[in-house]
């Protein structure tokens, strides 16, 4: 339903049901972070190259720039926000503090929910693998050296259950 | 210091590999950037930018865009006719101050250049209202060739002045008029630097709020440079009081140097939150940082070599145009390229005479600033290719070449001055070599080519100016000293708040400068605070650049944990009625040397400070109990030094090149944090291989800019840059506090040339000589095809 | 009309697609889904990594160029009939729809029709479909055990936008010998470009024959005036087409 040119968008975000308004063109980024107040998906470039807007939709990756809000509506979606489990990093989140994954902290989020993405469909992923799966995050801190080990890291805690 | 060894931590904190305190918020997805920032009632700002290169404004005509609706605030030059310019100078003869209106009214010299805002109820409609400003332009000549815009009768770009330099500096230092006379070779060489960006992942932010009650404002904002902005903007905006301006510089999402300037969108929007009443929000989009932000290292660099006939380097003369853009970069000026990549031309090569000469051109392009390496980058890539181009001439290995010339190990005064604070510069070569297994490495290569492949290796030996005091300032020829405080404070229970005016964007400050002051005072890491970016909160200081933190942070707090440490020594002194000097204090506790009995906790101690008696003990008569001390450190020049090496292969047939391998040798003297000196290095040197390969600002001859989003302007992904395999050597400086020395510029400066060096070997048997960065594949093969002559 | 949206929406970021009208055809059920048999039919709204992982064997060479499309995150939302009916002359499925002689079916006010690949693609982001028809399905003849093909690109980077790229199949006889060839340039013309001449030179001879190959790659790039932009001039596209084919077309013959 829309009212003044805004609908009504219903979303599940990391497991909560939520709602706001958007208008048509509002963008899914926008929606999350302006009318939600999840603030944890960043604004990297609006063009989807650079990954940090990168949430999921129904669990699949998506460039949360290059999606309207209004076509969100009933959809599943998980943020940064969603990560941790109370005071306990999640062992991606753990595999990053451990291993210098991160610098500035703005690339952060895309990279986490990528690596998660990927651990799901490959638990046991080569570095080569994790570079191409990794390789629409860009990140202008680390010359992906943390980032790269913190993946092989959280891919060794979730096989291992730690 | 005697130490007792306690579970569960290292002895010193200072070298070691302690995670960062910072990643608990950044991992949340709960750190706090200036986008995440609303307050009620809140506008958003657009800016409407030229698409001119060069033009005159006849008219704007902005009323169908302040009829629309949400819109409440449009600006133009006209409005701001009486707010004041930037005027970026330096006390020298050479230079001639250059005005910048942050609207300007008459006149655009860039694309991208603002020339209205739009405040609205939202970014979206702000944006919809810039569509409908409608201007009269009347194009200029554009000029976006340095050396044109230098040449008599080109059309000077800023009224009143002479020339299109914004200085033109010369410099000559021993014999070198003779030397090149008398030498036995001389080689030449011109090398054109590519045109990059700093690229900070968050672009440039604003939040300001004007309260009318005090008349002062708010202004949040992604800085490295938080006091700096209020001291440089509080007057521009009228303020009687510098201190009625309150700038938090709050998380920020990396700045590599792009964030120390300040821009007209720093003025004009607390202006608008004055104007409309209402607090007023601006985020940069990617192609107003890519177009409108400022760019950097772009440099013509013509060099010359005289040698001995076995290589023995007898004088270097280099003219250095670089490319300022349309106006000299406000507060730093276009010569933090040029000029000091001229003042770093021996580099650590023993050489006794040196002529340069430098000039900041402008052109009809975005200003040209501070960006990680600054002009030290271009310089060394240009270098390094030369040197390289003299050992193949002379049929010398090049490695063998560099050696035979590097400087001792011990403080050394360069030719042009820069004073050495001793490193491992021959060291740091030889090892890259033993890393890489160079013999061998050679050997492959040899076998490859007779398959038709093109393997190369290339070196990049550096010194890494750091620190960037008072001294190194007027070493490069800025004339300038900094004031950069550290206050130490012990709170009440004991735990510590120390406050800097610095800034941490990615450099882990909240981690590190706790290791130094936990050091330093004897108390536990976690219970230290690290504060920074507010400056109504923390110590003064010029913020975080100039690979100035580790050095100036850690010397400042250091002197200011001292002075704190001897209030807590003199109260556990006279609670044990002991000698001062008997008093220890490690990991929270002051005991007496040689009676592990006597001990009290620095939470103790710091009660009694604060509030009198404790069980045992009272405050010594006399002592002035605040347990605070604020101290700045002005350190003496201090370089760090290393040698970068690449490893490429390339595909003749389509010009495309593979790093292969990356080995990076860095002495920083004393590290903080192993870890996170390691991260620095890696994202530095990244940042270099993106320019070597990647990253250029592209403008067409008419001025239009061509790299306006991440599709045309390259960040190198994970599949760019090969795994950066890094070792150290620890040299510590004879000069600093701590034996630190700055760490994070080496990469940025010295990768490039270890590429394009990798490269110019790989086709070696081409003849290639590499003039140009960066290497796309095209040019590649432009570079083949002009060795072959086709 | 809206469906994967990777290339519309960020135009629209940039304001420089102004639609005043958008029509999201996500929801549109029908247009989901691929199966395979004697055919490979890809819904239009099929996302690419869907189809990347599920056509398998019977259009390997779609999933190998599907590789080299954007990034993971790009994919899990981008169609395959999107790339298909934006008719973007560097993008990778048009030229390997070409390559593999598929068709599309196109739904309009009058019914269906099916648009063969060969008369789709017309110029610079335009196709053959009619401003009322819609793309629903795209249809791709399934790969025999036999087939053999190539697929060869330059890109600055991983997931960018092909200076210049190359799909092409065979259909060879047991002695190696060519018997028929499409080969699909991008990146270098207005529109995927199948290099007749060279498709016509390769007859008769040994795919392996080095010196085939190197014909084939001269005839394919000859006569291109690819357009020059930052990232590469008219000369460097023309010339590594040329160094492409003989690659693709060397792979085809390995296989």
């Amino acid at each position: 339903m829309i009212v003044d040119g805004a609908a009504a968008v219903r979303v599940t975000v990391n497991g909560e049901a939520r709602q706001g308004l958007a208008e048509p063109r509002t963008l899914l980024v926008d929606f999350l972070r302006q009318e939600l107040g999840l603030t944890g998906t960043h604004v990297g470039c609006e063009q989807g190259v650079c990954g940090a807007c990168t949430v999921r939709v129904n669990g699949q990756l998506v460039r949360s720039c290059l999606m309207f809000a209004v076509q969100a509506e009933r959809a599943s979606i998980e943020t940064v926000e969603g990560m941790a489990r109370g005071a306990e990093l999640h062992p991606i989140q753990q595999a990053f503090h451990e291993e210098h994954g991160l610098q500035c902290g703005f690339c952060t989020p895309g990279l986490l929910l990528t690596t998660a993405a990927l651990l799901e469909t490959d638990p046991d992923p080569s570095e080569a693998e994790i570079r191409l799966a990794l390789s629409g995050n860009v990140c202008r801190c680390t010359g992906y050296v943390g980032v790269v080990a913190a993946v092989q890291a959280a891919a060794r805690k979730l096989r291992e259950g730690t | 210091m005697a130490q007792t060894s306690v579970e569960g931590r290292p002895d010193r904190y200072v070298g070691a590999r302690l995670p960062r305190v910072e990643d608990a918020r950044f991992l949340r997805g709960v750190g706090k950037f200036v986008d995440d920032i609303r307050l009620p009632g809140m506008l958003h700002a657009a800016f409407f930018r030229s698409p001119h290169a060069h033009a005159r404004i006849v008219s704007i005509d902005v009323e169908q865009a302040r009829a629309l609706e949400g819109v409440v605030a449009v600006l133009t030059g006209a409005d701001l006719a009486d707010f004041p310019p930037f005027v970026a100078g330096l006390p020298r003869p050479e230079v001639k101050a250059n005005e910048r209106h942050v609207l300007p009214a008459d006149r655009v010299r860039f694309v991208g250049e603002a020339v209205a805002v739009v405040a609205a109820t939202s970014r979206y409609v702000a944006e919809d209202a810039c569509a409908l400003i409608d201007v009269e332009w009347e194009p200029l000549p554009v000029l976006t060739d340095p050396h044109a815009s230098l040449a008599p009768g080109a059309p000077l770009l800023h009224e009143g002045s002479e020339s299109n330099s914004f200085a033109h500096i010369e410099f000559e230092h021993g014999e070198v008029e003779k030397a090149f006379a008398e030498a036995d070779r001389v080689f030449s060489k011109r090398f054109h630097h590519g045109r990059m960006h700093a690229a900070p992942l968050e672009t440039r932010g604003i939040v300001a709020e004007h309260d009318p009650g005090s008349g002062g404002f708010t202004m949040w904002t992604s800085s490295q440079v938080p006091h700096l902005t209020r001291s440089l903007l509080a007057h521009m905006l009228g303020l009687t009081y510098e201190n009625q301006f309150r700038v938090i510089a709050p998380d920020v999402g990396g700045g590599f140097g792009l964030k120390i300037h300040l821009f007209p969108e720093d003025a004009v929007v607390p202006y608008l939150a004055r104007h409309t009443g209402r607090p007023v929000k601006w985020i940069e989009d990617r192609y107003e940082s890519l177009a409108a932000s400022t760019h950097a290292k772009e440099i013509v660099m013509d060099l010359e070599l005289a040698t001995t006939s076995d290589g023995k380097f007898l004088a270097f003369r280099g003219r250095y145009v670089g490319d300022a853009g349309a106006y000299a970069i406000y507060p730093w000026t276009p010569l933090v390229d040029s000029l000091v990549a001229a003042v770093l031309l021996p580099s650590l090569y023993d050489v006794p005479a040196v002529r340069f000469e430098v000039d900041a051109a402008y052109t009809n392009k975005c200003p040209t600033g501070a960006y990680r390496g600054v002009g030290w980058t271009s310089g060394q890539t240009a270098r390094e290719v030369l040197i390289d181009e003299v050992a193949r001439a002379l049929e010398l290995d090049p490695m063998e070449l560099r050696l035979r010339n590097t400087i001792p190990s011990e403080p050394y005064v360069s030719a042009t001055g820069c004073r050495y604070d001793g490193g491992s510069y021959a060291e740091s070569q030889r090892k890259a070599m033993e890393v890489l297994g160079y013999d061998a490495l050679r050997e492959r290569q040899k076998s490859l080519r007779e398959e038709g492949r093109y393997l190369g290796v290339g070196f990049s030996p550096f010194v890494e100016p750091g620190g960037w005091s008072g001294e190194m300032a007027k070493r490069m020829g800025f004339p300038f000293d900094y004031m950069d405080a550290a206050r130490v404070t012990v709170e009440p229970d004991g735990t510590v708040t120390v406050t800097l005016g610095l800034h941490s964007h990615g450099q882990a400050h909240e981690t590190t400068f706790a290791q130094v002051v936990a050091d330093r005072l004897g108390v536990k890491v976690e219970s230290v605070r690290i504060l920074e970016g507010d400056t109504a909160v923390t110590a003064y200081g010029t913020g975080t650049w100039g690979s100035r933190s580790a050095v100036i942070g850690g010397g400042s707090i250091m002197r200011a944990a001292d002075e704190v440490r001897e209030k807590l020594v003199a109260i556990a002194a006279h609670a044990f009625e002991a000698s001062p000097g008997d008093i220890e204090i490690y990991d929270g506790n002051a005991t007496v040397k040689g009676s592990p009995d006597k001990s009290i906790s620095v939470t103790m101690i710091a009660y009694t400070a604060y509030f009198g008696a404790f069980v045992g003990g009272t405050r010594p008569p006399g002592l002035d109990p605040a347990l605070t001390a604020t101290r700045s450190y002005e350190p003496p020049e201090s370089y760090a030094n290393g040698c970068i090496a690449a490893v490429v292969e390339v595909d003749v047939e389509t010009g495309q090149v593979e790093l292969q391998q990356v080995v990076v040798v860095d002495d920083c003297g004393i590290m903080l944090n192993p870890t996170v000196v390691e991260g620095q290095i890696a994202g530095a040197t990244a940042q270099g291989i993106g320019g070597a390969l990647y990253e250029d600002l592209a403008y067409d001859a008419n001025g239009q800019f061509l790299a306006g989003n991440l599709l045309d302007y390259l960040y190198p992904t994970t599949m760019e840059i090969p795994a950066i395999e890094i070792h150290h050597i620890e040299t510590p400086s004879t000069v600093t506090e701590g034996g630190i020395k700055g760490v994070g510029e080496g990469g940025t400066i010295a990768a490039p040339a270890a590429v394009v060096n990798a490269v110019a070997d790989a086709l070696s048997p081409f003849g290639v000589t590499i003039d140009r960065t960066p290497l796309s594949p095209d040019r590649v093969l432009s570079f083949i095809r002009a060795a072959e002559g086709r | 009309m809206l469906a994967g949206g990777q290339s519309l929406v960020p135009l629209m970021n940039l304001r420089l697609a102004l639609p005043a009208v958008l029509v999201d055809v996500n929801g549109i059920r029908e247009l989901d889904g691929v199966s395979v048999n004697g055919s490979v039919e890809i819904g239009a709204i099929s996302r690419q990594l869907a189809v990347e992982s599920s056509v398998g064997d019977a259009a390997p060479l779609v999933a190998e160029a599907l590789r080299h499309v954007g990034h993971p995150a790009i994919r899990s939302r981008g169609t395959f009939g999107g790339t298909v009916a934006h008719g973007d002359p560097a993008a990778e499925i048009p030229a390997v729809l070409l390559a593999l002689g598929g068709s599309v079916v196109a739904r309009g006010p009058g019914g269906e029709r099916v648009i063969s690949a060969d008369d789709l693609f017309v110029t610079h982001f335009t196709t053959a479909l009619e401003p009322t028809e819609i793309l629903t399905r795209v249809r791709i003849p399934r790969a025999g055990a036999g087939q053999r093909w190539g697929f060869a690109e330059v890109a600055r980077r991983q997931g960018d936008f092909a200076l210049a790229g190359v799909a092409a199949t065979a259909e060879v006889d047991p002695d190696g010998v060519c018997r028929a060839a499409r080969i699909v340039l991008f990146g270098v013309a207005d529109r995927p470009l199948r290099a007749a001449a060279a498709e016509a030179a390769l007859h008769g001879r040994k795919l392996g024959d080095p010196a085939a190959l190197y014909d084939a790659g001269q005839l394919a790039a000859e006569g291109l005036e690819p357009r020059a932009d930052i990232h590469a001039s008219s000369r460097y596209r023309r010339e590594v087409a040329a160094v492409l084919v003989r690659r693709a077309l060397g792979q085809a013959a390995a296989r």
